[in-house]
């Protein structure tokens, strides 16, 4: 549509312009027409007038010489010397009728007329024109025009000779019709006479048609009494004539006047022939016009249509059809630049779309694109009863190649990685990079076997080394496997799944670890989180702080509390209560305690051959007291590290006992057995029943520092409890040891109430091995003869 | 045409015999501004006396397409012979009513001249020369005289006694009028008479325009 209205305009546009230009030179045409018309009309007529007096003229020349000759005529001369008026007047009549006479006088020269031809004859009266037979005297002849009996006429007197004048003989000639046609012939003008006629009926002589005489008559008969010329405009039957109105020059001063017209309709006619053809090559160009720019508007319309209907389709992303406009111009131009760019646009889309759903660096799906196939692959298999099985896999250790071979060669050895598990699976699997070492591959998977013997091929793929660069490295990843419908409805739920699968996997150490339906899922921190301990745990990245205990009675140092500390790389240092129980919860913690064992015992062991012999405290989880052969671990580990048993306590909280006080019990027992001292930890919180406490193996007590800390408040409840159980302690023959001591009163107030021990920021707050080793050398609670080696 | 009152006396002719006691009259003819006039006609008519007629003979000859003389005065009776001088034929006629004749074409003379009896003036003309004129003036009385170039006029031999002194002219618009005079023997009377002309196309004839140009053409180019 926007087409038409581009034709509409152009048509329009042209047909206005065209219009505007005829209408233009048309009006120019009349008015200048109309202009020069006037003119020529006024000046035609004054010629005309001047014809007409050169006609009459000329015709009073001629008819003189016509009469003159006639006079000489010597039968005519004898006729009228005869004296005899009959012969006269008949040779008068005779001889007038020779020339075309209309009348003929012979008159004396007395001036008195002898014979004449007229009807009322004039004989024997004075001729009525004494003037012109005066001039004729004068000029031996005279041509004149007169009125005679209300007639206009030519008269001619020549005088008759024998050869001395006898008589004059007048003749005279009608100006009628004739004449005046002859004017019109030569001029093409109208031209009426009107002499005097009767008063009441002018006479009128006239070559226009008589139907328009009367009209002449009455419209004259109003300008009569005018001056000697006169040009105005008359209308006769309704049309208009440019007409001049002149007296005539008569010889008797009759009046006659001469009307000269030309009709304007008839002068104008040559303009209107003009201007009717101007009129119809106008309309003929305008129409050759409309239907040019028609022709030429559809030769640009239906190149622009198809351009329009191309760019809809590449609105809607269908960039396949291709304009075809074999045109050598502009549009011709702008088709080829339109198919350029539609190709353009096509391949930047489809390049724009493999970045949206691929990997830069492998070419691999992207998390996006993978998400999507398996969302389609899971509708898919939804309707037709398949099976979806995806594997993530994250590589071991990448971390540690990335920072030791370079960013480049870790993005070279996932490049190859890539390469790698494509090959290994079929064209319809879908092989994606997650992000970072994490890659994602989705089958159909009949069951879950079969999705372990997908990753069993990966595994296998990955098994060659990577020669890379001239270096070889042994890669390992671990892999998570979840299924649908078996382990998740959704894309998403079946992601988090093969990755909670993927971390068993890695804490397990087992490579390949299929989701198990029902598993407590953790967060993706605390996952993470769990195999990074683990990792802390094995490349010894925790340490160990230690707390010191002071014996009341001789105001020294006694034992240490070892506190496991974790420094994460990007969490900063993790409190314990935050990753113990993840450690707890995943299994970890076994593997913890056991480190946490091992290195104390060695510090301690190590203290003691520098000269500080102290007992060092460990805090055993409660899931370590299921641990049956932790014992022997124990018993292990101190010959190994040459500590005697007696200088380790174990420190087991109230509540973990009290979970499985039986098995609790026997490990308790075996421990004691080992000679290693067992304390009840945060005692006070558990609500353990005494009864339990008397059975129990325990050579200790430590009271939860909750009541130690408002032990110098006027709270007396928590000091009636401190007291109670130190007496109570006492009283089972167990050690007492206060904690949480943060003032000097707290610890008056608990050395006056017999209590064995005191921990507590007061006397220190758990500090690094090397400087709780100097903290002993320096403290007033210290070993004063220890001597410090390169301190 | 008063001129045909005159009185024919021939008690004149008797006195022309005794020259010595006879009487004249001199006039002079002019126009109105002083000019003389050639080719007036005096005469002198005696009163109450009646004139025998003349048998004289007279020539009006025709030379070079003129009538020569322009004007011939003669008496009553007289025969006028009108020989052709020219070596081209003309053909004389009057339409005057004096004498209305024609001769036809001829040449050299004719056998019979023509006898002018009645007083008048008689306008000759040719009829193949149309500016051919000329003038015969037939009185009734033997005292006549045509002026010449100076205009004057002596008409001698008058017996004693009254005349009427006329005078005509053929370009006169119409004749002044005439004189009343007694002589007396050997007497010499001067008279002057004024003569106003008429309108030349009356009194001549037309110019042929064609004939000049033949004319012309016939004396070398102009």
């Amino acid at each position: 549509m926007a087409g038409r209205s581009f034709q509409a305009k152009l048509l329009y546009l042209l047909i206005g312009v065209l219009i505007l230009l005829q209408t233009v030179t048309l009006a120019a045409i009349h008015f200048a027409g109309s202009h020069s018309l006037q003119r020529n009309l006024t000046l035609e007529l004054r010629v005309g007038s001047r014809v007409f007096e050169r006609i009459l003229a000329n015709r009073g020349r001629q008819l003189s010489d016509s009469v003159r000759v006639l006079a000489g005529d010597f039968g005519f001369r004898e006729a009228i010397a005869s004296r005899d008026r009959p012969t006269i007047t008949s040779v008068l009549g005779n001889h007038g009728s020779r020339i075309d006479a209309d009348a003929v006088f012979l008159v004396g020269l007395n001036g008195v007329v002898t014979a004449d031809t007229v009807q009322k004859s004039l004989v024997g009266k004075k001729f009525p024109f004494p003037s012109l037979i005066a001039t004729a005297e004068q000029m031996g002849e005279v041509s004149s025009i007169a009125s005679l009996d209300g007639r206009p006429y030519q008269l001619v007197i020549v005088p008759v000779l024998a050869p001395r004048a006898l008589a004059w003989v007048c003749m005279g000639f009608q100006i009628d019709e004739n004449v005046l046609r002859e004017f019109q012939r030569v001029t093409g003008l109208d031209i009426s006479l009107s002499a005097g006629g009767d008063a009441s009926r002018p006479l009128l002589i006239s070559t226009l048609q008589p139907k328009l005489q009367p009209d002449l008559l009455r419209l004259f008969g109003r300008t009569r009494e005018t001056a000697d010329a006169e040009e105005i405009s008359l209308k006769l039957g309704g049309a208009p004539y440019e007409t001049l109105i002149e007296r005539l020059r008569t010889g008797d001063r009759s009046r006659i006047t001469t009307v000269i017209q030309r009709s304007l309709e008839e002068a104008r006619r040559p303009y209107r022939t003009l201007e009717l053809q101007i009129v119809v090559f106008s309309t003929l160009a305008v129409v050759l016009a409309i239907v040019v720019t028609m022709f030429f508007a559809q030769g640009v319309i239906r190149p622009l249509h198809r351009l329009a209907e191309n760019a809809e389709r590449i609105e809607r992303g269908d960039y396949s059809a291709a304009v075809e406009i074999e045109q050598d111009d502009e549009i011709g131009q702008l088709a080829t630049a339109f198919n350029r760019m539609r190709t353009g646009i096509a391949e930047r889309e489809d390049q724009i779309i493999h970045q949206a759903t691929h990997d830069g660096l492998t070419g691999l799906p992207n998390r996006t694109l993978f998400l999507d196939r398996l969302d389609h692959a899971i509708a898919a298999a939804r309707r037709s009863g398949d099976s979806v099985g995806i594997i993530m896999m994250d590589l071991d250790r990448f971390k540690e190649i990335n920072d030791t071979l370079g960013h480049q060669f870790g993005d070279q050895l996932l490049t190859e990685i890539g390469r790698r598990l494509t090959q290994s699976l079929r064209e319809s699997d879908t092989v994606a990079r997650l992000g970072g070492d994490e890659f994602g591959v989705s089958f159909n998977a009949r069951e879950p076997d079969h999705a372990v013997d997908v990753a069993r091929r990966i595994g296998a793929s990955l098994d060659p080394a990577f020669i890379l660069g001239g270096v070889s490295i042994d890669v390992d990843a671990s892999m998570g496997i979840a299924i649908f419908p078996l382990h998740a409805d959704d894309a998403g739920s079946l992601m988090k799944r093969a990755d909670i699968a993927m971390y068993e996997a890695k804490k397990n150490h087992t490579a390949i670890a299929l989701y198990e339906a029902g598993r407590d899922e953790h967060s993706v921190r605390r996952l993470s989180l769990l195999s990074e301990l683990r990792q802390a745990i094995q490349r010894d990245e925790l340490q160990l702080h230690y707390q010191p205990s002071i014996d009341m009675r001789t105001g020294r140092v006694a034992y240490a509390e070892a506190l496991v500390r974790w420094n994460h790389p990007t969490h900063g240092r993790m409190n314990p209560d935050e990753f113990i129980p993840l450690a707890e919860q995943s299994g970890t913690i076994g593997a913890l305690t056991k480190w946490v064992l091992r290195n104390a015992t060695a510090e301690c062991s190590e203290w003691m051959r520098r000269g500080m012999p102290l007992t060092v405290a460990v805090n055993l989880s409660v899931l370590d007291l299921f641990d049956s052969e932790l014992p022997i671990y124990i018993s292990g580990l101190l010959a190994e590290v040459g500590l005697p048993a007696s200088n380790l306590v174990l420190e087991i909280t109230e509540s973990a006992i009290m979970r499985d006080p039986a098995h609790a019990l026997k490990i308790l027992r075996e421990l004691k057995a080992r000679g290693i001292r067992l304390s009840v930890d945060d005692f006070g919180t558990g609500y353990s029943s005494l009864a339990h406490l008397k059975r129990l193996p325990v050579d200790e007590l430590k009271i939860d520092k909750s009541f130690v800390i408002n032990l110098t408040s006027q709270s007396t409840d928590d000091a009636v409890i401190v007291r109670s159980t130190i007496e109570l302690g006492h009283n089972m023959g167990l050690t007492v040891i206060a904690e949480g001591v943060e003032t000097i009163e707290s610890l008056d107030i608990l050395k006056r109430l017999g209590c064995d021990m005191g921990q507590g920021y007061y006397m220190s707050p758990p500090l690094p091995a090397d400087k709780f080793v100097r903290w002993i050398a320096e403290s007033r609670w210290g070993i004063p003869t220890l001597k410090l080696e390169g301190v | 045409m008063r001129l045909g009152r005159f009185v024919f006396a021939l008690t004149l002719l008797t006195s022309l015999a005794i020259p010595l006691s006879a009487a004249s009259i001199v006039v002079e003819v002019r126009d109105p501004q002083g000019a003389p006039l050639p080719n007036a006609v005096v005469y002198a008519v005696p009163d109450g006396k009646e004139m025998a007629a003349s048998s004289r003979l007279a020539v009006m000859d025709q030379k070079d397409k003129t009538f020569v003389p322009h004007v011939l005065p003669v008496q009553v009776g007289t025969a006028v012979k009108f020989p052709n001088s020219d070596d081209i034929q003309h053909q004389v006629y009057s339409f005057s009513p004096a004498k209305t004749f024609q001769l036809p074409l001829y040449k050299g003379t004719p056998a019979n001249p023509i006898v002018f009896t009645t007083p008048g003036v008689v306008t000759l003309g040719c009829n193949i020369h149309d500016k051919m004129n000329g003038y015969i003036v037939i009185l009734e009385t033997p005292f006549f005289e045509k002026s010449e170039e100076s205009g004057r006029v002596e008409i001698r031999s008058l017996q004693p006694g009254k005349y009427t002194v006329h005078v005509w002219h053929p370009d006169m618009a119409h004749e002044p009028p005439s004189q009343n005079v007694t002589v007396s023997e050997s007497e010499r009377l001067d008279l002057t008479f004024s003569v106003t002309a008429a309108p030349a196309a009356l009194t001549s004839a037309p110019l042929n325009k064609l004939e000049d140009k033949f004319k012309k053409y016939g004396n070398g180019r102009p």
